[in-house]
């Protein structure tokens, strides 16, 4: 799917829609996509940490090493791979999940490091690149009523040239109803419903007497709005009638509502939810921080993990957890940690992503690479090879400059063996 | 206005009716009463065999007008005094009061933001719009704004202008293709990387324009968070480029300006015009001396002076008064060294902005032109190319030429389009794409275009009478409950409010249960809020001296201490979510949005309808509908309150009391909100939409909501 032919493919799926709104059924009514090999993914749940999340303390412990810190290594599903302490539940699920630990990053600076992880590209000074997630629904087709790109809890980043059909859909709090997709709150539905139908007519006198593709195009827009409206796949965006007990054992937290709404938005046919979360750029007091992160991370990502296994969702589901940069392995004055792009790493499950590997390593203080150095390209060539994209594929700006999906990466093949 | 101006306006008055003119039939007796550019337009279009659209009739141009000029649809007042001014003046004393209009440099100043890439997140980029919004208030001839842009150094926020190279971090090579696109409409950015494809710039040419900021360097001081330009002695901008040759080889590119200057000895009369215009303005000038500017050169001169009275030795005792003096004299020197004009950028803006520079005042007009007719003559307004012919070349010199003669006022440039027959045309109806292609290329029609996004929402805003209160006191009291968060303590269990709310950055355990009758207050709808800015403020001069005592004394731990305790959501910290009740008169009033930080957030109104993000070069508004937009706007909190009743209204004692006359509201919602009489037909319509309501309130709430929601709503007439 072109986002620019967003009207064609919305009229294209309303045949298609109705019967189901599973992933696979659908992908093979609507052969139309210009996949370059077969794909192993549908769906992709991107967490972005921002501010740069420490690789030590999290998936790349260095126990008894100066620079190994305050918490302790633990054991996890998978023989011989340890992560920190503070993701005790998600140690249990670690056969299902792979790591990198040898991503080389290139910029220490949160603007432009956030950049290059969001798009693949250097920040350039006159050309905006679009994020891993526009790339995604600007060449894998929409799934269902629902929006293919959907952000939680903070902001996506840009479209760019993929241009306005490829930006996210955005939801500000997990389980809180979104004003913009009901009437405004004292019209009932009847009397918004009458509305509507004047409205129409209106706007169709109009456009017999101009003629104009321009004008049909607001309808199209309005009629779009109104389908998703009264989606019955609006459902997903509704927890309240989440049990108490799933609630609780995602952790009843903010984030780990946006893990149950991302399972429920891929399950819908989304496909590509962002759920992001800040806080993570601790120069001072590292430890204590990172304890209240894993309280907050542990729980719901390890339940995301174990109910996307159990429902059969996670093969064709990819989670992958990115952050701008590492942290020095060095610990600093105020028990903090500083920026470290030199080396990182990063979570994955799922979607063809083999389970309980580790790629590459960082040397033993945690400063360098030592082997199988991954540069970031390679994560979203990772992706896009995982969905049957071609990240070498070329589009036009504006400008018609050609610009290639992702920015020379070659995704990493050993997680798919 | 120029005298001829003044005679086509003229010409064009005594026509009287704008009777509809088929002006493609060769050079008529009848042609001779258009504008000048009318005939241009007209001559160039000798071969068309297309008849012209109409004149659109008072009340729809009024509308355009306005909208085009100040940037929101009219009000009931405007209409009535337009409609009290005699047929044969309504037009041009309309025109008049726009140009005077204090909204027109809110309006224009979105024309410059676009132009310029202006976004008020970058570095500078407050005072950048502050600045560009004064100098369109004060009609700064756009050649001096131009020199301005491109020579200034300084200091983020403390010289305005230089917000323009700091947008891309002064980088010669974004530089390069930033000038010539935005000031020249010409794309030689793509000759950085290798000589142009489809045109005749090379390599060459685009690393000669570069090396004009070759020595331009962005400096960034830890100790202070400022951010400043300041030109080196040495040029990053080197020949061949990196990779070609040998690394040794490389050597100071020397700067060469590409583009060719008309030729000839004898003076252009658009330059000998010029030239007495300023000569004249000189003069003026001269003889009201005492308002004085705050230029970047009086700035430093006054400086220099100010250093050399301190510094010229005088008796002072040992102890004390030297060093008292010592802080003004940093203050000096780091003005008078770092912060002065660039050299060979001067050289630059004087080639880019010179009378015989064609490009220049051509991609300009055109841009203007394309602003107000939907549609440029060198089309897209930033190509001009061999392969992107203007399709009326003789008009587009026309243009040109009186834009210098005219001093580089966009007013009057504006003027001569808006009073044009070109710009008064209907659009085309029912004709098929190809046939409407051709005429609306030709100009003998306009093109039906959407509102800018700012516009839309001011439109909104004046057609739903918001911009003042309308409702009586007390009239809408509403409960609500408002989230927030707050820092749980550990040891007493109390709770201490903190202004977290809308924190991102924030570790969020369990949340507090939700009342069942909780609905969302204005916080939900916020990407509907617009939050004027204060230029003035913005400008207002800002002292060096707390920078140059705060550069000794704090260090660099001191500095990160005080940046983290402004960062919300500190680790280790425990919040909860509360639900408070509140109580509140929801009486809302509006603000323009033409005044606001921009661009907008993501998810904003202005945003969601075409504003762009304003980064890359030749990003330009996107005016396609979208759901997001229809959702925005039929759901919306904005159009919501528009179209709801208020007491203090005219139309309320028209819906309720013995005085109530249905007929009368619903031909003033049309004059409110489409600035036209309403037909029988949808006279009848709309009485039937306030009967079928469940009060006459509520049922003309919803017809105002059609209304405001419809296409004839959102596109100039």
């Amino acid at each position: 799917m072109s986002c620019l032919d967003y009207k064609m493919t919305r009229r294209s799926m309303l045949g298609a829609t109705g019967a189901t709104l599973l992933g696979w059924q659908i992908r093979d009514l609507l052969a139309n996509e210009g996949k370059s090999h077969a794909q192993t993914a549908e769906h992709v749940i991107l967490f972005w940490n921002g501010g740069g999340m420490t690789h030590i303390d999290t998936w790349d412990p260095k126990p008894g090493r100066p620079t190994g810190g305050e918490l302790k290594p633990i054991k996890t599903s998978v023989p011989g791979m340890e992560i920190s302490e503070i993701f005790p539940e998600l140690a249990k699920q670690m056969h299902h999940c792979s790591l990198i630990r040898s991503i080389a990053g290139t910029n220490g600076d949160h603007g432009r490091a956030t950049y290059q992880l969001q798009t693949s590209y250097q920040a350039s000074s006159n050309l905006q690149h679009p994020g891993l997630g526009s790339v995604v629904v600007h060449e894998r087709n929409q799934l269902g009523d629902l929006p293919a790109y959907i952000s939680i809890s903070g902001q996506a980043p840009r479209a760019g040239y993929m241009g306005q059909k490829c930006e996210a859909y955005f939801v500000a709090e997990p389980g809180e109803q979104d004003p913009y997709l009901a009437f405004p709150s004292g019209i009932a539905e009847v009397r918004g419903n009458k509305r509507l139908e004047v409205l129409g007519k209106f706007n169709q006198r109009f456009t017999d007497v101009q003629k104009n593709s321009k004008l049909d195009a607001t309808q199209t827009a309005i009629n779009d709005a109104v389908k998703l409206m009264r989606s019955p796949a609006l459902e997903a965006f509704d927890l309240n009638k989440v049990p108490t007990t799933t609630l609780n054992r995602y952790g009843d937290t903010s984030f780990g509502r946006g893990c149950i709404l991302a399972k429920r938005l891929v399950e819908t046919g989304v496909r590509f939810v962002q759920v992001n979360r800040g806080g993570f750029d601790t120069h001072t007091a590292n430890f204590p921080a990172m304890e209240a992160h894993g309280s907050v991370m542990d729980p719901a990502l390890a339940s995301l993990v174990q109910d996307l296994a159990e429902s059969g969702m996670l093969k064709k589901t990819m989670i992958i957890m990115l952050s701008e940069f590492g942290r020095t392995p060095v610990i600093n004055k105020d028990a903090g940690r500083d920026h470290w792009a030199s080396v990182f790493s990063c979570f994955m499950a799922g979607g063809g992503v083999k389970g309980g590997q580790v790629i590459g390593s960082s040397d033993e203080d945690g400063y360098q690479p030592k082997d199988r150095p991954v540069q970031v390209p390679d994560i979203h060539a990772t992706v896009c090879h995982a969905l049957g994209i071609n990240p070498s594929k070329e589009v036009m700006t504006p400008l018609q400059r050609p610009m290639k999906l992702v920015d020379k990466g070659s995704f990493v093949t050993e997680l798919f063996a | 206005m120029t005298a001829r101006v003044a005679l086509g306006v003229a010409l064009l008055i005594s026509l009287g009716s704008f009777a509809p003119l088929a002006i493609n039939q060769a050079v008529s007796a009848e042609t001779a009463a258009l504008s000048p550019l009318d005939q241009l337009l007209a001559t160039e279009n000798a071969g068309v065999k297309a008849q012209a659209a109409p004149i659109v009739n008072d009340l729809a141009f009024l509308r355009r007008i306005t909208v085009d000029l100040i940037g929101r649809i009219p009000t009931a007042a405007e209409i009535d005094e337009f409609m009290a001014w005699s047929s044969s003046e309504r037009r041009t004393n309309a025109i008049d009061k726009l140009l005077a209009d204090g909204r027109f440099a809110d309006r224009w100043t979105v024309f410059y933001s676009d132009l310029l890439r202006l976004r008020t997140n970058a570095e500078g980029g407050q005072a950048f719009l502050a600045f560009v919004h004064k100098a369109v208030e004060a009609n700064m001839p756009y050649d001096e704004m131009v020199r301005n842009l491109l020579i200034a150094n300084g200091k983020a926020n403390y010289t305005p202008e230089v917000g323009f190279i700091l947008g891309d971090g002064a980088d010669p090579m974004a530089m390069a293709g930033v000038t010539s696109q935005t000031f020249m409409g010409i794309r030689i950015a793509c000759a950085q990387c290798h000589d142009h494809p489809f045109d005749v710039w090379t390599r060459e040419d685009f690393y000669g324009l570069a090396a004009y900021f070759g020595k331009t360097r962005r400096f960034e001081n830890d100790f202070t968070n400022t951010i400043y330009t300041t030109e080196t002695d040495a040029t990053t901008v080197l020949w061949p480029p990196e990779g070609v040759g040998k690394e040794a080889d490389r050597k100071p590119m020397t700067p060469k300006f590409p583009f060719k200057l008309a030729e000839g000895s004898a003076e252009p009369e658009y330059i000998v015009r010029l030239k007495e215009l300023r000569t004249a303005q000189e003069q003026r000038k001269l003889a009201a001396k005492d308002a004085k500017q705050n230029k970047v050169d009086d700035l430093l001169a006054e400086a220099d002076k100010a250093l050399e009275k301190i510094t010229t030795p005088k008796p002072v005792d040992a102890t004390g008064v030297l060093a008292e003096n010592q802080s003004e004299v940093d203050k000096l020197k780091l003005a008078q060294g770092r912060y002065r004009n660039s050299e060979m950028r001067t050289d630059l803006a004087k080639l880019v902005t010179d009378p015989r520079n064609r490009y220049f005042a051509k991609n300009h007009v055109n841009r203007v032109w394309a602003e107000l007719m939907g549609r440029g003559i060198v089309d897209p307004v930033d190509d001009f190319s061999q392969n992107n012919k203007p399709s009326h070349p003789k008009t587009l010199d026309y243009l040109a030429d009186e834009f210098v003669a005219g001093g580089y006022d966009l007013k009057n440039i504006v003027r001569i389009i808006v009073t044009s027959q070109a710009y008064q045309r209907e659009h085309l109806i029912k004709v098929d794409e190809a046939t409407r292609t051709t005429i609306e290329t030709a100009f003998l029609a306009t093109t039906p275009r959407r509102m800018i996004s700012e516009a839309l929402y001011d439109s909104i805003v004046v057609g739903g009478r918001l911009f003042d209160v309308k409702h009586e006191n007390g009239k809408n009291l509403t409960t609500a409950w408002r989230h927030q968060q707050v820092v749980k303590d550990k040891k007493s269990e109390e709770i201490a409010t903190s202004n977290l709310a809308s924190a991102v950055n924030v570790t969020k355990p369990a949340m507090a249960a939700k009342p069942a009758e909780a609905v969302p207050t204005s916080g939900a709808y916020s990407v509907e809020d617009a939050f004027e800015l204060d230029f003035n403020a913005v400008l207002a001069k800002k002292d060096d001296a707390p920078e140059v005592e705060q550069m000794k004394m704090m260090s660099k731990e001191e500095i990160e201490a005080q940046a983290m305790a402004k960062q919300i959501g500190r680790p280790g910290v425990e919040y909860i979510d509360k639900y408070v009740k509140v109580i509140f008169d929801d009486n809302p009033r509006f603000t323009t949005a033409l005044r606001m930080e921009t661009p907008a957030p993501p998810t904003h109104f202005l945003r969601v309808f075409g504003q762009s993000t304003r980064e890359a070069l030749g990003e330009f508004r996107d005016h396609s509908p979208t759901m997001r937009q229809a959702l925005l706007i039929m759901n919306g909190r904005l159009i919501h309150e528009a179209s709801r009743v208020g007491e203090l209204e005219p139309a309320y004692a028209l819906l309720v009391g013995k005085k109530k006359n249905y007929e009368s509201a619903v031909a003033l919602a049309y004059r409110d909100l489409l600035t036209r009489e309403a037909t029988a037909q949808e006279i009848k319509e709309g009485i039937q939409l306030i009967e079928a309501g469940d009060t006459p309130l509520s049922g003309y709430a919803d017809f105002r909501w059609v209304l405001l929601n419809c296409n004839e709503f959102r596109f100039i007439p």
